[in-house]
């Protein structure tokens, strides 16, 4: 029976050629996106997951009302970790994590440049990266033990066992390698390649016990059984004890697992991060499948009138409606597995072009039963789910009436096909709305005026002896004549590393707790950032040595300070006084999605970690850095040169973006491409099934055109239905996705005009092939059939 | 007696008037009898020959088959009936065209659950007898009309039925063909004892048989 029905469906397959590919590849393609994004999911939400005991861990946060605004923030002081130890028996282990920092290693005359951090010795007991040598207990304790990774021991010792070797780092210290850990896996937050204890910050007196400076990530993992609310609810008031400015800071356990994909917060409630865009790419895969298993319904209904036959045949001999019910979904199991395996052939041949566009290193691991029995169950609910309606539909054919020959369906398109075909198109309109919007919104945060110079702007860390050589290096950077400007900042221009809402000057209100972003800049910084300047003038050492205290404040932070006259006003920030210079154009410093922020920016006076320098214009780049590096080598010979382009990070503030609306092009084209499939073979069928009207039509007069009119309307209609639906729901979610954004677009009528349109000339010219055909066709020969 | 119908009524309604398909039919079939039904076209032939062969309904009426009341019984075991006891020939064939000969004789046989060798004997048997053993794995597209109404012939008698119902079992085909046919149903009655009971519009068809049943707007005369 089995082997029957197999062969039946099989010599369909093979008859039909047309009708099976058409099938097979719009299924296939669904399957395709499908597994693609939930490869991509799957992915996303195994991120840091591996943890033992995950459950316990926390991440430490702060919480503060300011302005009538709850803020959440994930950087604490310096001392929080010490005072949970001791304070709270409830916390198992508890380590601070300095930022990712690059450092300096040789070994003999190797120097690798390598980014690590400082942790304490309890990191290893919070977070499972398994040591594959060293001893847990031991390899963090002494002050000058670095723990490293097994790739990052192999490019500095090579096949030289690491333990015991001694390193210099940033050319001052000798550590000894006392651990190798484990390669980190694809799937954390972590980057590490190094670490190294809390104590070496202490001997380096990099550590304070500022309550105010909170600047690096604490993380704590309970001991077992504890009641996480009593504790959470106990650990709350810690600052009370401690921080004499701000005791009502609350302090907040968010549990380490949600960190990726959660972790945004506003007004003190999780509102989500990660996950929405999670969300709605799950959505889109769902669709898109759906999508496909609509046009397998449509192409196999539509297909019924040649089956009828053989239902009427079967019933005749005997069959049972649910054996043939059986049949029917048994063949769109064929079809389903067979599109399965061409979309397995797809999957490995883009699975690369794919990790690439979503910046992930996806992979697909086929050893692992969860794979096997998830890729059997996706061929076996699509099947069903695609063969369902056409193997009720058709196996509830009457024997009498399909074999009498007076079997017709007046019209092909009956009603659950029409409902299925505007699903379809409204998706298509959808996503088509959804990428003009996102494309847009793009395009007009690319295009946003930045209010400084991108261009020729290179910065470099200061590390080793660019510090103490700051003066001469700047000097022979400016004689060389490959820098026309060159500026110490605190941080680069495209990150704003520090904010306060500390600073104080004449009129303010009490309570106001504005933060106000922080730039340091020793010297020229409007002329080497190309900021523009509305009032005042550039900071200048050398003509006023007294603007090692200046500031520049922007339009934003004079709004909020409420100058009349900037000019000549005080400031007072961490201490000093700082007299207002000048004041330049807003700038963007953080996103380019959201509004510009008060900044000030802060004389030599400050402190500062960045040397940006502004390239000459008169000679090529190349040359221009190879006259800087060799300066640099010149005053910091240990270190490599290394640089980077502001131009190039800025363009990086758009990466996840440009992935969402790549992405949704993406999946927009193949929905089209789907739909459009079976939109086509629903028009065939359509046409043949109404050879004999067109026929009769054409002896009595009918020209082609109005024929191909006729056939193509009802289609068209279903498409305007489509337009109607999907405008108003894509609206809602667009408008609902913009306001992610401060800085955004409004929606313009005419996205949804170019969409409708769009689609409408789609589907016309994909139905009116058949109709053309179908109205070309000598009617003779049509009607002879009859 | 094999069959027995008892005032049978079937109508459609149409704009609210009754449109009566058959009317009021009594028959009583006995087994091995050949008969013969005519009348013109809309007479109700072909649905008194479904009504028998209870693929279609009727709407008044009682309908005895082998002492089972047919007007009485579930969907279920109707199918079950007429599986067993009935074969069906039609004036187009009706063979699957995506399966060969013998597939095609051997379908009945999967729905009756038959073993697969008993299903092997019992196909090569029948292929035997109707001297198409070399055609066995043809497509019907890929035989004559006359070859194929002799597979369809062949499929309807696989089940050894009691009762053969055929719609115009010779329409599509030529004289010659038809001769073949229609001896080949004389021999089943008279050697076999099946009863036959067969839609048609010839004369001469309709001698084969030993009784004729004239129809005319759904009414016996």
């Amino acid at each position: 029976m089995f082997r029957n029905y197999l062969k039946v469906a099989w010599r369909n397959l093979i008859r039909n050629k047309s009708f099976s590919v058409l099938n097979i590849v719009g299924l296939s393609i669904g399957l395709t996106v499908f597994t693609l994004i939930v490869l991509w999911i799957n992915f996303e939400l195994g991120f840091d997951r591996f943890h033992e005991n995950q459950e316990r861990i926390y991440e430490v946060n702060n919480q503060y009302a300011i302005e009538g605004e709850i803020w959440t923030w994930n950087s604490t002081p310096k001392a929080m970790a010490p005072a949970i130890k001791k304070d709270y028996p409830e916390v198992d282990w508890v380590s601070r994590y300095y930022y990712d920092t690059p450092f300096l290693f040789s070994v003999d005359e190797k120097r690798i440049k390598a980014t690590g951090t400082i942790v304490d010795p309890d990191f290893l007991h919070i977070f499972s990266f398994p040591l594959v040598q060293g001893n847990i207990e031991s390899v963090l304790s002494d002050v000058n033990s670095v723990v490293i990774t097994e790739t990052f021991a192999k490019k500095i010792f090579g096949d030289k066992d690491p333990i015991g070797e001694l390193v210099k780092i940033d050319n001052a210290d000798s550590f000894k390698v006392t651990g190798v850990l484990k390669d980190l896996p694809d799937n954390t937050d972590f980057t590490f390649e190094f670490l190294v204890p809390w104590d070496y910050l202490i001997q380096k007196d990099w550590d304070d016990n500022n309550w105010g400076n909170n600047s690096v990530a604490t993380y704590v993992k309970l001991k077992e059984n504890v009641d996480f609310n009593n504790f959470s609810a106990n650990i709350k008031t810690l600052r009370k004890n401690y921080d004499k400015d701000s005791p009502d800071m609350e302090t907040l356990l968010y549990p380490f697992s949600r960190t990726y994909l959660y972790s945004e917060f506003e007004n003190g409630k999780e509102i989500g991060g990660r996950i929405e865009l999670i969300r709605m790419f799950g959505f889109i895969a769902a669709i898109i499948l759906l999508i496909a298993c609509i046009n397998f319904m449509n192409l196999s209904t539509a297909r019924s009138e040649k089956r009828a036959k053989e239902v009427g045949v079967r019933k005749v001999m005997g069959a049972p409606k649910k054996y043939l019910i059986y049949q029917f979904l048994g063949e769109s199991m064929l079809i389903s597995s067979i599109a399965a395996l061409l979309a397995f052939v797809i999957i490995l041949l883009v699975l690369p072009s794919f990790s690439n566009l979503v910046g992930k290193e996806l992979s697909i691991d086929f050893t692992s039963k969860a794979f096997w029995l998830s890729a059997i169950g996706i061929i076996l609910f699509t099947g069903m789910l695609a063969g369902s309606y056409p193997a009720l539909y058709l196996s509830a054919f009457k024997p009498s009436a399909v074999l009498k020959g007076t079997f017709h369906k007046a019209n092909t398109l009956i009603t659950p096909r029409k409902v299925l075909v505007v699903v379809q198109f409204s998706v298509a309109i959808i996503l088509i709305t959804a990428t003009l919007i996102i494309t847009q919104q793009l395009e007009k945060v690319q295009d946003r005026q930045l209010g400084y110079a991108k261009d020729n702007l290179i910065y470099t860390f200061i590390e080793g002896d660019i510090e103490k050589n700051y003066g001469a290096l700047r000097e022979e950077l400016l004689k060389s004549g490959a820098a026309t400007s060159v500026t110490k900042t605190s941080s680069p221009i495209t990150e704003s590393w520090s904010n306060t809402w500390g600073i104080e000057w004449e009129g303010k209100k009490e309570n106001d707790k504005t933060i106000i972003l922080r730039l340091m800049a020793d010297d020229a910084v409007v002329k080497t950032l190309g900021l523009e300047l509305l009032e005042g003038r550039d900071i200048d050492l050398q003509k006023y040595p007294t603007d090692s205290t200046a500031v520049i404040l922007n339009e934003t932070s004079v709004a909020l300070m409420g100058f009349e006259d900037p000019i000549g006003e005080i400031v007072n920030d961490n201490g000093k006084k700082w007299h207002v210079i000048g004041v330049v154009k807003d700038f963007v410093f953080n996103s380019p999605f959201q509004k510009i922020e008060p900044l000030v920016i802060e004389g030599a006076k400050g402190w500062f970690n960045v040397v940006h320098m502004k390239l000459n214009e008169a000679n090529t780049t190349a040359n221009n850095l190879a006259t800087i590096e060799r300066v640099y080598k010149n005053y910091n010979p240990e270190y490599p040169f290394n640089y980077d382009f502001v131009d190039g990070e800025y363009a990086k503030k758009f990466s996840d973006q440009q992935i969402t609306s790549k992405l949704a092009g993406l999946f927009t084209l193949l929905t089209i491409l789907i739909s459009c499939l079976g939109l086509f073979g629903l028009a065939s069928y359509m046409a043949e099934n109404r050879i004999k009207e067109v026929g009769i039509r054409k002896v009595l007069g009918a020209s082609v055109g109005t024929i191909v009119t006729l056939l193509s309307k009802d289609f068209l209609k279903l498409v305007g239905i489509s337009i109607l639906i999907a405008i108003p729901v894509s609206w809602y979610y667009m408008s609902n996705w913009l306001e992610d954004f401060a800085f955004r677009i409004t929606i313009s009528w005419w996205v949804f005009v170019i969409a409708g349109v769009l689609t409408l000339v789609i589907a016309l010219v994909t139905v009116s092939f058949q109709a053309v055909k179908a109205a070309r066709a000598n009617p003779v020969k049509s009607l002879r059939t009859e | 007696m094999l069959l027995q119908l008892r005032n049978i009524f079937k109508w459609v309604q149409l704009g609210g008037q009754r449109i009566f398909l058959l009317k009021d039919i009594n028959l009583e079939v006995q087994e091995g009898e050949f008969i013969s039904i005519m009348g013109p076209s809309g007479s109700g032939k072909s649905t008194l020959l479904n009504v028998i062969g209870m693929l279609d309904t009727f709407d008044e009426g009682e309908y005895d088959f082998l002492n089972e009341s047919v007007h009485s019984l579930k969907e279920k075991y109707r199918s079950n009936l007429y599986k067993e006891y009935i074969g069906f020939v039609f004036q187009s064939y009706h063979l699957l065209d995506d399966l060969t000969v013998e597939e095609n004789l051997e379908m009945p046989l999967l729905y009756k659950k038959i073993k697969s060798s008993e299903r092997k004997a019992l196909v090569a048997d029948m292929l035997d007898r109707f001297s198409i053993v070399g055609k066995k794995d043809l497509f019907p597209t890929q035989l004559s009309g006359g070859q194929q109404q002799l597979v369809g012939v062949a499929r309807a008698l696989i089940g050894k039925p009691k009762l053969i119902l055929a719609d115009e079992p010779t329409g599509n085909l030529n004289s010659q063909q038809s001769e073949e046919i229609m001896q080949l149903f004389k021999k089943l009655n008279k050697e076999e004892g099946v009863t036959i009971i067969q839609v048609t519009h010839s004369e001469k068809n309709a001698a084969y048989g030993s009784r004729i049943i004239n129809l005319l707007d759904g009414r016996k005369i």
